[in-house]
């Protein structure tokens, strides 16, 4: 048999003779004295690296879904609640770190006998029951106060319709009792109607919007970290999201339950504007259609776009040149969603497919998303000109979506869904084709 | 040189083997040939273990190798399981050109009477004493086979009553099971009254009243089922064009309370002014106008505040093939909710009429619905 050889007398020593004696009778490795500095200072070197990184990964200056960084009333509420319970939580951490650290150095087994084992101690016992339970009592009254002051509906200056679907959202602007929309009256000579959207939902600074938020497929979650929590977006049920933020400007965030394929492409952002803004965005929205004049390469795209597009995508107002008949989409009978974007008005929004590609090249983005407050909603307005358009990304999308974005799109794997595709399919266009769909998308503004 | 079970093994292996070159050669496939290759590559190592081990077969010199070994017994007794296999793979065999449910009992049949077999060829190796044979048999079998049969006998047994049942009327089947139980338990009774009587004689009243009941399951089965009196739902009444005021059979089957109520797209309510109006979250007033989305379920709760029986009625417009589709609840009684699921296959604008709301019999009660 085996004998510990810095063993000592007891408990111990008897499990394990046990254990080693059902094991033939080798000499036992861990005896051999193994100098441990080195690998542990390496350890500690790889430790200080990977720790340093995340530390300095947190210094970004680009940081657009960051949750330390409130822009509105709904996130300051969590924040206010958040960085408290963080500073309690760390300050008991820090604790618990330096007891179990200075614990662990101090009484390392250096060959010592076994401490005499004592058993019970009710004042320290019952001490750290109670001690938790009075920090999570102090914890529990502003949480519980903050969940309910996020769950209030009752403050609502202005509902959004958001639908989630595989892989991008859909926001549409209900027209209330007395004509108007969140309030804002449709300048002279535009009829009120609902607004339909994609990707960025646009709203009024300063006004309490309350999200009502559904999907048509599988569950989503709307977040867009500088202006609230998550909300999870349920078929068949509809769900609550408060959004508030006082400063124009565009704030980004992304679908946080995970939701298929294209998942991590299922960006959306929140834009806020000025009140006057948010009127002439409206106004804009609800401007009635034009055709592009005759001739043009754009009245070309409008056919190839009643060809080839009209049938999952609406574009309001848009009348077939060659019947006359008011074009509607069937996206119902092709996509399994039942949806596709709405491209009325494309170009005044400015990322598509999810959020995930600008619409503007990269100059003309930063114009926009850096651009201060008091500037921002004129250049947000702007919209997409020639100059600006970011055709790399739209003519690959045109050319091939699902080779940009992964969708279910391939024709003939398509059983599960009744033949209809989730995403946008590949539609072989020649690029003539996408030449005259550019021109006239880019009058969708 | 090569034992019994070796012989067996070295068999099959061989023909896995030769099965692997054929299949290769002729089919070609690679998962197939990939499949028999490992089957004949396990087979030989199989029967490589078993002539090393030579079987496992006591050595003469060995003290019980005269006495207690099974070697040492005479014949095994003859033993049912060969025939039943045979009769599974015939009736395999017979499948191609029947039913595929022969197939399915010869299957089944074939694999029982292998486990069988397998099992008692085992235990007939185990001593020469055929009692301790026949104990340890039954110790791996039964937790096997009882669990099996008494599914099996369940079934045949609630299978046979269901048939019976389905094809007596409604008055003869109560009035038939109710004599049936009552008969049960005076038996029941009777034999418990005699403890003397022979198990002979339960065995033979118990399996008398089995073939009986199989008998009368297979003549109720080849009888038929009655006429079943099918329910009308809401769903049918939308197709029937019963969305009017009129009350039908759904309608008084209808429930008037609700499980789920949270998390709607709206709440309508008639009042009993007559008005219709909606209840968003979210919205302080109640509306007359409503904003729904386009191709997805909307759930929406009708609650019936008037003192007559109301439904709550909506066209929503072209659907698939159909020019127009209507929706309807259930009469809904005074202070009664019922709920119903619209999907919008069209946006407002593209249907001539429009979408909304509507109370049958109630002029003024509207809700406009907009879909996007
Ligand atoms: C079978 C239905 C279908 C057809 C046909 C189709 N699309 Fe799409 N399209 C979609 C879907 C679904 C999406 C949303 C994909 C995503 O973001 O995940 C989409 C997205 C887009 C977007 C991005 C819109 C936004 O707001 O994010 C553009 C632009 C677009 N399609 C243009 C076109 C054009 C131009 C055509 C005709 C050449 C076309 N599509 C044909 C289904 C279709
Ligand atoms: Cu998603």
């Amino acid at each position: 048999m085996t004998h510990r050889t810095r063993g000592t007398a007891g408990v111990t020593d008897v499990a394990n003779h046990d254990r080693t004696s059902m094991q033939p009778a080798t000499p036992m490795t861990s005896v051999t004295p193994v100098s441990t500095t080195r690998p542990l200072r390496r350890r500690a070197a790889w430790l200080g690296v990977a720790g340093g990184a995340i530390a300095l990964s947190g210094c970004a200056t680009n940081a657009p879904q960051d949750t330390w960084a409130p822009r509105g009333e709904n996130a300051q509420m969590i924040h206010d609640l958040q960085w408290p319970i963080f500073a309690i939580a760390g300050v008991v951490g820090l604790i618990v770190f330096v007891a179990v650290g200075y614990s662990v150095v101090k009484f390392r087994d250096r060959g010592q006998p076994i401490p005499e084992q004592t058993h019970g101690r009710p004042a320290l016992e019952i001490g750290l029951t109670i001690l938790p339970a009075v920090i999570l009592a102090v914890i529990a009254v502003p949480t519980v106060s903050t969940i309910f002051a996020l769950a209030d509906t009752d403050d609502t200056d202005c509902v959004i319709n958001v639908t989630g679907q595989q892989w991008w959202w859909e926001y549409d602007y209900p027209v209330l009792d007395d004509g108007t929309i969140c309030g804002y009256e449709p300048a002279d000579g535009l009829t009120a109607a609902p607004i339909i959207t994609s990707g960025q939902l646009v709203m009024p600074a300063g006004t309490n919007v309350l999200v009502r938020g559904t999907s048509r497929d599988v569950i989503h979650s709307y977040w867009i970290p500088q202006l609230n929590g998550k909300k999870d977006m349920v078929p068949g049920r509809v769900h609550y999201l408060r959004l508030q933020s006082d400063t124009p400007g565009i704030y980004a965030g992304q679908c946080t339950e995970f939701c298929g394929l294209s998942h991590a492409n299922m960006r959306m952002e929140a834009v806020v504007l000025e009140p006057a803004d948010f009127q002439r965005w409206i106004d804009n929205e609800l401007a009635p259609y034009e055709a592009p004049e005759e001739g043009t390469l754009a009245a070309q795209g409008e056919t190839v776009y009643v060809q080839q597009c009209a049938r999952c995508h609406q574009v309001n107002g848009l009348v077939d040149p060659l019947t006359g008949d008011l074009v509607v989409s069937n996206p119902q009978d092709h996509v399994w969603s039942g949806a596709a974007p709405n491209l009325t008005k494309l170009m005044a929004r400015n990322t598509f497919a999810g959020a995930t590609w600008d619409l503007l090249t990269p100059e003309c983005r930063a114009d926009v998303w850096e651009a201060a407050p008091e500037d921002f909603g004129e250049r947000y307005l702007e919209g997409v000109s020639e100059a600006c358009l970011n055709t790399v990304d739209l003519r690959e999308w045109l050319r091939n979506s699902p080779a940009k974005k992964p969708m279910y799109a391939d024709a003939e794997r398509l059983e599960v869904t009744d033949g209809k595709v989730r995403g946008m399919p590949y539609l072989a266009l020649s690029e003539d084709q996408i030449d005259a769909l550019l021109a006239y998308l880019l009058e969708r503004k | 040189m090569f034992t019994t079970g070796s012989k067996l093994l070295i068999g099959s292996a061989l023909l896995a083997t030769i099965a692997t070159i054929a299949y290769g050669i002729a089919q070609g496939g690679t998962l197939g040939t990939i499949g028999l290759a490992s089957a004949a590559t396990a087979l030989w190592f199989l029967a490589g273990v078993n002539i090393y081990v030579r079987d496992c077969n006591v050595a003469i010199d060995e003290a019980g190798a005269l006495t207690v070994s099974a070697a040492a017994r005479q014949a095994p007794p003859s033993s049912p399981w060969p025939i039943v296999g045979a009769l599974g793979a015939a009736a395999l065999l017979l499948s191609v050109v029947t039913y595929p449910a022969v197939g399915i009992a010869g299957l089944v049949l074939l694999l029982a009477a292998t486990a069988e077999w397998m099992v008692q060829a085992w235990s007939e190796r185990g001593s020469a004493d055929a009692a301790y044979n026949d104990e340890i048999r039954a110790r791996l079998a039964h937790p096997l086979e009882m669990p099996i049969l008494g599914v099996i006998g369940a079934g045949v047994i609630i299978y046979s009553f269901s048939r019976v049942m389905l094809s007596l009327t409604k008055v003869g089947t109560t009035v038939t099971f109710s004599v049936l139980a009552a008969l049960v338990l005076f038996v029941a009774f009777m034999f418990a009254a005699r403890p003397k009587v022979s198990s002979g004689t339960i065995g033979g009243v118990v399996g008398l009243a089995v073939v009986a009941l199989v008998a009368g399951g297979a003549v109720a089965a080849f009888s038929g089922e009655r006429d079943m009196h099918v329910i009308e739902t809401t769903a049918d009444l939308a197709e029937r064009g019963r969305c009017g005021t009129e009350a039908s059979e759904a309608d008084k089957k209808s429930s008037q309370t609700l499980a789920g109520k949270t998390n709607l797209a709206a709440t309508l309510t008639l009042d009993d002014a007559g008005i219709l109006s909606a209840e968003v979250p979210g919205f302080n007033e109640s509306t007359s106008r409503l904003t729904l989305p386009r191709s997805n379920p909307n759930n929406v709760v009708f609650r019936n505040d008037s003192d007559t029986d109301r439904r709550l009625v909506i066209d929503v417009g072209p659907s698939g093939d159909m020019e127009s589709r209507t929706l309807c609840t259930a009469l809904v009684e005074p202070g009664g909710v019922q709920f119903l699921t619209v999907i919008f296959d069209m946006p407002t604008f593209a249907v001539p009429d429009g979408h909304r709301f509507t109370v049958p019999g109630v002029e003024s009660a509207v809700v406009e619905v907009t879909v996007p």
